[in-house]
């Protein structure tokens, strides 16, 4: 029996530790930690709530602008404030522009490395992957020639010997099934998407002043709306975010979903490791009337239980019952005894670090091991993420989510029982994306009809002067951060922050176990999945990446050795 | 007349603002912002964003950035380097580098680096959760900014010719 040790397993932002015990080349128990100490609610204790959101938004290197979402929300809950049509369009026009840069730049810069073959593509004939390129969509930059140069391109770039970006792959492990030339495919869209997702991003910077910590606020949006003014949000910039919505439909449909499909083919096996847990949670998110109208939502809100897809249970994030976040393994203290859950509202901050000293071999797994804390809803473990949107759409009957889910299950010729996989979670993010380029333009339509109509308020100040607050106000705000639920709890007393708490979806996805020994979602989804080479343990990294892990805002930050170098231990 | 594209400065702080002095970085840039610097030089707060900042950065011709390093080396104390490949960085360059290197190696294989100037600073070891700067590293913090000002300077002054009569 082999325990295999993989820290850190992120390509990008964050430390996260999997310790996996393999028995026969199989996975029969794993571990999750979070290595790195977590704790900015203590920097928000007594400031003006309405700075909130900048400080929330430096949480994470990548999801800045849901952090800032969540936040402004969380304040908005508590006072009671309704933000204006134009607000929320445009708060939903920069949540969908996030959503997509994510999931593109995960599918290519950070998943498609445990799929596509890196070295492999140089073995290519440029010929076939155009002709494969050409038969699975109408993208235009598909000549042989494109393919050749780009080939050409990676050969100087790997004999330079500074393999950079591509340094950490297993290349050459049996593992990698695509044949060269969809590798080729593959990694020429790995370059043109990280020349693309630059431009999508500039949609921020119009909306919300500036990369990467664009403006938020409380009750609306910092812009004012005038076609005519330069400094405004004008026709010109609203003629350049059309234009960068319409390439990103173009880029989904013909470049992103054909690859997704195309790649899936060559690892239908997938479709039966990485299930894990059963259970499936979405805040939802995308108001269409209104944040307090959850039934006009575009991602709905709910729990699918047992992977029942006949029912979707209601959700209340307010009821102390049903979210608790757990400490009985994490480096925490509660002052009520460390075997209690504490709703969020009550929730308490103490470090209580009782793991060993680095550098170590392995970690006390019956005690404390994480930095993460461990939520649960209604006593239940919870995965979170696009694969949870997906199913507690498709179960809350969404039609459209309907369709594209069962149109790409037809065209994989598989049953809706492989979306319960490593697989599956991979492919929802793909079909969400797709939902969200056209949802984007939607909004786009709205924005575009609201202003038309005279309708140029962004700002909602009746609640901005502090003396109009009560005493004391609590609130939440979630939304759904690319790679899953996300919500900020407050307590305001005296016009400051009294208590603040994050519960972000890699808690939800890759907490340590639960006082009833209960695991969480990485845990959980490792158990069953093979390993043909414990020192090369590329089906590890399928799994936990096929959740998007983003540790950097649940645990932060500091590295002695500072290293990124995937250190595998096999003990 | 001819003219002459006047080559693109961008001064990026970078780190953590919530991790005490390891965002050094970041803060250097927000003080920086309030300066005023001739039109072709652009100062942002990059905070520790990877891929995301990679359009403002390969859109500048140099990029002189800033950051906190963990190099055992008395806090407070800096250097001057000019790395090539995400491998010369220093290795220390706390925990935010996983996402500066993948930016750097992006900004490699497509062909466009702009020249990196990386000022270095380096802090104590242990990182701890807080706003603001320790006094050792705040006192370090106006001559970071004379140096990266001259540096700018020293910038503008290299590129050879901006407007020509010929």
């Amino acid at each position: 029996m082999a325990r295999l040790v993989v820290d850190p397993i992120t390509r990008i932002e964050g430390h996260l530790r999997i310790e996996a015990v393999v028995e026969n080349g199989v996975i029969k128990d794993a571990y999750s930690s979070g290595t790195m100490v977590r704790g900015f609610e203590l920097i928000l204790k007594g400031r003006d709530p309405r700075d909130a959101w900048a400080f929330t938004e430096r949480a994470c290197g990548v999801c800045t602008t849901v952090h800032a979402l969540a936040s402004v929300r969380t304040v908005e809950d508590a006072l009671n404030i309704k933000v204006p049509k134009n607000a929320e369009l445009i708060r939903n026009l920069m949540f969908c522009t996030q959503l997509v840069q994510d999931h593109v730049v995960h599918f290519y810069h950070l998943h498609a490395l445990d799929w596509v073959d890196v070295v492999s593509a140089l073995k290519a004939n440029p010929n076939d992957t155009s002709r494969i390129a050409k038969s699975i969509s109408n993208w235009p930059k598909s000549s042989p020639k494109y393919f050749r140069d780009v080939q050409n391109r990676l050969k100087a770039f790997v004999e330079s010997g500074q393999l950079g970006i591509f340094a950490n792959g297993y290349w050459g492990h049996p593992a990698y099934q695509l044949p060269p030339e969809v590798n080729l495919l593959a990694v020429t869209h790995y370059l043109e998407m990280l020349e693309w997702q630059k431009e999508l991003v500039k949609i921020h910077a119009i909306f919300g002043g500036k990369n990467p910590h664009p403006n938020y606020l409380v009750g609306g949006v910092p812009l004012s709306i005038n076609l005519n003014e330069v400094n405004a949000l004008n026709s010109e910039r609203l003629n350049f975010v059309k234009k960068l919505i319409d390439d990103a439909i173009q880029i989904v449909e013909q470049v992103y979903i054909p690859d997704l499909i195309a790649v899936a083919g060559f690892y239908k096996d997938w479709a039966k490791w990485g299930g894990g847990l059963r259970n499936y949670l979405s805040y939802g998110d995308l108001p269409t009337r209104g944040y307090s109208q959850v039934d006009s939502f575009k991602f709905p809100r709910g729990v699918v239980l047992d992977r029942n897809l006949n029912e979707v249970h209601e959700v209340n994030v307010r009821d102390a019952e049903e979210i608790k976040e757990y400490i009985s393994h994490s480096w925490y203290s509660y002052s009520g005894g460390d075997d209690v859950g504490l709703h969020p509202w009550e929730g308490e901050t103490e470090f209580n670090f009782t793991g060993p000293k680095p550098p170590f071999k392995q970690l006390n797994v019956d005690g404390k091991y994480s930095w993460l804390k461990t939520p649960r809803w209604k006593g239940k473990a919870m995965e979170v993420g696009p694969l949870s949107r997906m199913l507690v759409a498709y179960a809350s009957g969404n039609k459209e989510v309907q369709e594209v889910v069962n149109d790409t299950l037809k065209q994989l010729d598989v049953p809706v029982g492989v979306l319960f996989s490593t697989l599956g979670r991979t492919a929802a993010r793909g079909l969400e994306t797709k939902l969200v380029v056209h949802w984007m333009k939607g909004f786009y339509n709205d924005l575009i009809a609201n202003i038309k109509n005279g309708d140029t308020k962004t700002f909602n100040d009746e609640k901005w002067d502090p003396d109009t607050w009560p005493k004391e106000a609590q609130g939440v705000g979630m939304t759904e951060a690319p790679r899953g639920a996300l919500a900020h709890w407050i307590r305001i007393k005296d016009k400051k922050i009294e208590n603040y708490q994050l519960v972000v979806p890699s808690t939800w996805n890759a907490s340590p176990r639960d006082a009833n020994n209960q695991r969480s979602a990485y845990e959980a989804a490792l158990i069953g999945t093979p390993v043909a080479n414990v020192d090369q343990p590329v089906e590890i990294l399928r799994t936990i990446h096929s959740f998007d892990p983003c540790i950097a805002c649940a645990v932060h930050l500091y590295d002695p050795q500072g290293k990124y170098v995937r250190r595998v231990q096999v003990l | 007349m001819n003219e002459k594209k006047i080559s693109e400065i961008l001064i990026l702080g970078i780190g953590n603002v919530l991790m005490g002095d390891e965002g050094v970085g970041a803060f250097v840039a927000q003080l920086l912002s309030d300066e005023t610097f001739p039109e072709n030089v652009r100062c942002l707060d990059g905070g520790t964003a990877g891929f995301i900042l990679l359009g403002e950065f390969q859109s500048a011709d140099t990029v002189i950035m800033i950051d906190a390093t963990v190099d055992g080396q008395t806090p407070g104390t800096w250097k001057r380097i000019e790395p090539r490949y995400s491998s010369d960085y220093p290795q220390t360059l706390t925990a935010h580098d996983i996402g500066l290197k993948d930016l750097l190696d992006a900004a490699q294989i497509l062909g466009k680096m702009p020249k990196v100037i990386l000022y270095a600073i380096s802090i104590a070891p242990l990182g701890k959760v807080e706003w603001g700067l320790s006094p050792q590293i705040e006192a370090v913090v106006p001559e970071i900014c004379e140096q990266i000002k001259k540096e700018v300077q020293r910038n503008i002054e290299n590129v050879s010719v901006i407007k020509t009569d010929n």
